[in-house]
């Protein structure tokens, strides 16, 4: 108890801390748990009701469709955005001129800077029919007619993927870039003593230098795909909303547009309750504690 | 950079050729949105509607700022996104930084519970719980006040843990000495601490800087009142509730654009100064422990 009180004034600075968590991380946590298990009323009491509001989700068709859409946009974007940052960081790897590296490497980070809003914003403008540049350079290069992206749905899908990867490519490859030069370089001399040429030098001494960091990215990654919402709610539009709506898009429109509490908030612990399951898969997957 | 064998044989050229023009190639899909958004931005009304590559303004004029910022009234929305982001990074850059401080205090009982606390806060997406922070929020009466905005991620267990190994590396002597000196924790935090971790405190205040800048969903759940719109809802309904006619005239895309220039620039204007700050922060962030 005397210890405690030695350090009383360590306690009181963590204190609005942890009063911050308290109100603002686990009251709703908590909350939200009891909410989901209650039928929600503004006004007088709130009856439990059992896992009602579990089945009126997992009953609702709509719910599939935005968790089938999860999963396709979700996992295109892991795919296409696991491969690129590394093809970028082992291309630039190869680059001789330093200031060319720089000048790249500052460039491609730049979209992850801005917010959903404004790359969306850009991109809508950009990908319209009539006057946006990329069907004006699609013209230029002899198509037929101008490719409305944002509302045909065989396009929107990868219009999601593909921007996505854009914006968090440059991002994602600046760790991998870090992992890249921290290589002890008596590997390399090694590898051309042997005879290596530059491809098996990438292939033998790069590549499975940079697996740990692969596997934060996958981490990374896997847990971002259920939390997909800011894109999706800046690029969708009524056309497409069958092919783009997400889970978050679901529950932000059960709670807040059609103030169904109950629903919306068993939806939201569904993802949480399937975000810790893929984290520990994923985990077990990837062999992540090894190494 | 290890120099790799000189470039001998006509394979490596090949490479070296093809693969500085895939960068080019990927350099331009970055640069050209801006160039195109830039040069709309400063084209007049008539010119900016007319399909073209454009790349640079055809007919400069400055129409789509004025008509953004005092007829569609971004000025408002700009004050309340400065005002949310400079409180809320102070706050937030204060409170990290203490319980950094905090936590690297040696023999402290319950620092281990205190971290779990912290780390566990981390595990949960934001996202999944919008409807119950909506909720608190709500009986708080924080609805409509820019005083939610500037508490939505006040405190995050990522900008603690990145604090706390900034601070990991002041030397604890120093700590101990200035105690038996007499004084307190919270002078040694300020005098001595805070001075030591410069680099620290700046990764944090830009990352927090960047993303309050940016902040979206928060402001979509709390706020309904036009008058307290930040930035990034004031332009998600310039630009996309694509009805591009508002009571009395059309908003023409050197209009939408202009909006994006203004959100992008403090950004752009940034980011050459603190590029280093913030490969560092990224690097200590995505350390696995």
């Amino acid at each position: 108890m005397k210890a405690v009180w030695k350090f009383k004034s360590l306690y009181i600075m963590m204190l609005p801390i942890m009063a911050y968590f308290l109100i603002f991380s686990y009251y709703p946590l908590v909350r939200g748990f009891m909410i989901s298990f209650q039928e929600f009323r503004l006004i007088g009491n709130r009856p439990f009701v059992g896992f009602d509001n579990y089945l009126a989700v997992l009953r609702d068709s709509s719910f599939w469709d935005t968790l089938q859409n999860t999963l396709i946009i979700g996992g295109g974007t892991l795919v296409v955005g696991f491969v690129m940052p590394i093809v970028l960081a082992l291309s630039l790897n190869e680059v001789f001129s330093t200031w060319f590296k720089k000048v790249t490497q500052m460039i491609v980070y730049l979209p992850h800077l801005f917010s959903w809003v404004v790359v969306g914003g850009m991109w809508i403008l950009m990908l319209s029919p009539d006057t946006g540049i990329v069907n004006q350079i699609l013209k230029l290069a002899g198509a037929a007619k101008p490719i409305g992206f944002m509302s045909s749905s065989d396009y929107i899908r990868w219009v999601m993927v593909l921007t996505a990867v854009w914006k968090e490519m440059g991002f994602t490859c600046i760790l991998y870039l870090a992992a890249i030069v921290s290589i002890n370089p008596s590997l390399y001399e090694a590898a051309r003593i042997d005879g290596a040429n530059r491809w098996q030098q990438v292939k033998y001494v790069t590549l499975p230098s940079l697996v740990s960091t692969m596997k934060v990215v996958i981490m990374l990654n896997v847990l971002s795909i259920l939390r997909m919402f800011d894109q999706i709610f800046v690029m969708r539009n009524g056309a497409v909303a069958n092919k783009v709506d997400v889970i978050m898009m679901y529950t932000y429109q059960k709670g807040i547009l059609e103030f169904k509490i109950g629903t919306a908030t068993a939806a939201g612990f569904l993802v949480i309750f399937a975000t810790l399951i893929i984290t520990f898969v994923t985990r077990a997957i990837i062999r992540y504690d090894e190494g | 950079m290890l120099d790799k064998y000189p470039h001998s044989g006509w394979a490596s050229r090949l490479f070296d050729t093809i693969n500085t023009v895939f960068l080019l190639l990927l350099i331009a899909t970055m640069i050209v949105p801006f160039l195109n958004t830039f040069a709309l931005a400063f084209s007049t009304n008539f010119a900016s509607m007319q399909p073209g590559i454009v790349l640079w303004p055809k007919e400069f004029s400055v129409e789509g700022f004025s008509t953004v910022w005092n007829r569609m009234q971004l000025y408002m929305p700009f004050t309340n996104n400065v005002i949310v982001t400079l409180v809320g990074t102070a706050g937030h850059l204060i409170l990290c930084a203490m319980a950094g401080y905090v936590l690297v205090q040696q023999g402290l009982p319950g620092k281990k519970l205190m971290v779990s606390l912290i780390m566990l806060t981390m595990m949960v997406p934001g996202e999944a719980i919008m409807i119950p922070l909506y909720i608190v929020n709500k009986e708080l009466g924080l609805l409509n006040t820019l005083t939610a905005l500037i508490i939505s991620g006040l405190v995050s267990g990522f900008s603690i843990l990145l604090m706390r190994n900034f601070f990991l590396t002041v030397p604890s002597e120093m700590n101990e000495s200035a105690r038996i000196d007499g004084a307190g924790d919270f002078r040694i935090f300020v005098t001595m601490y805070l001075p030591l971790a410069k680099a620290g405190l700046a990764t944090v205040a830009l990352f927090e800087f960047v993303s309050r800048w940016n902040q979206f969903t928060p402001a979509l759940l709390y706020i309904n009142n036009h008058a307290k719109y930040t930035l990034q809802i004031a332009l998600k309904s310039l630009i996309i509730d694509t009805d591009a006619t508002s009571s009395n005239f059309i908003i023409t895309t050197n209009v939408r654009m202009a909006g994006i220039v203004i959100a992008l620039l403090p950004l752009v204007i940034i980011y050459p100064y603190v590029q280093k700050y913030f490969v560092k922060g990224i690097m200590v962030g995505a350390n696995k422990e």
